[in-house]
């Protein structure tokens, strides 16, 4: 599960929990400038994730850590599909980042209203 | 950004219009959008940023491609009973205006960008019908296109709900 946060001109995603130890990572920090934008997707598990490197993965389990497919890194924390939220990024380590957060579509309000804000 | 898309963004794009337009905003997945589309879910986030990406898109192409047509058409009309004619004549089911009115129903009250692209539409729908000859607009300014957009919703109501396919 991961807490996503705005911080100023910054977007926080703090990994909580055990999966902290899965994804091999406790917190993201991306300058909003560089989030394009974010989207509930509980079909997004059923994709291909790659290779990973480093994290872990146990089918149907836990999706934890950077994974590598078509030139890409994606950065997975998802343990439950239906909340999964899907953040695309620009011009930062990873492409995008797919994590499982509490509130799914409070979280893609959040972020929206972050980056769109007039 | 130099590497071809693989895919006709336009297409996709217009086919997403279609989708929103019967289906609102929430109720289509990234699952429907795939599997409508016929883009690969990595493809639609790398090209359009997320599904509001792709809505916004497809918001703009309606605006461009449907809206504006029709309300250019509106403008060249007699009065208000043959604006109102091909208003719901255009595209054969009057679908030329249901993006918008889904948009302002649904998205633009949540959504300032949204709301900005709805209101655009609709004060140029309100020009296009003062500048139509005949009697006078009734009441206040807007009423006629608040009357063209309740015809469209009721027809919506009538027709069959036919999707897209």
């Amino acid at each position: 599960m991961a807490r996503v946060q705005i911080d100023g001109d910054t977007l926080v995603v703090v990994i909580e929990g055990l999966d902290k130890l899965w994804a091999l990572k406790s917190r993201l920090t991306i300058p909003l400038s560089n989030v394009r934008g974010a989207t509930h997707d509980p079909g997004v598990i059923m994709e291909s994730k790659g290779v990973r490197a480093p994290g872990t993965h146990v089918p149907g389990v836990i999706t934890a850590g950077s994974f590598h497919l078509d030139g890409e890194r994606v950065f997975w924390d998802v343990q439950n599909p239906a909340k999964a939220v899907v953040i695309e990024l620009a011009d930062e380590r990873y492409a995008r980042l797919v994590v499982q957060v509490d509130d799914p579509r409070a979280t893609v309000a959040l972020i929206e209203g972050a980056v769109f804000r007039a | 950004m130099g590497r071809p898309r693989g895919f006709d963004e336009t297409e996709v794009v217009r086919a997403a219009a279609a989708l929103f337009a019967h289906r609102a905003y929430d109720g289509v997945s990234i699952d429907d959008l795939v599997a409508h589309l016929g883009v690969h879910r990595n493809s639609l986030y790398k090209t359009f940023g997320s599904k509001r990406g792709l809505y916004m898109a497809a918001l703009r192409w309606h605006v461009e491609n449907q809206a504006r047509p029709l309300i250019a058409a509106i403008g060249e009309a007699r009065d208000f009973a043959e604006a109102a004619h091909r208003a719901l004549a255009v595209h054969g089911d009057g679908s030329a205006l249901d993006l918008l009115l889904m948009a302002a129903v649904e998205r633009a009250p949540a959504d300032p960008e949204v709301a900005a692209e709805v209101t655009a539409v609709l004060d140029a729908l309100d020009e296009a019908l003062a500048a139509d000859d005949g009697a006078p607009a009734p009441g206040p300014a807007g009423t006629l296109t608040s009357a063209l957009l309740g015809l469209r919703l009721r027809a919506r109501t009538t027709s069959s709900g036919a999707g897209p396919e």
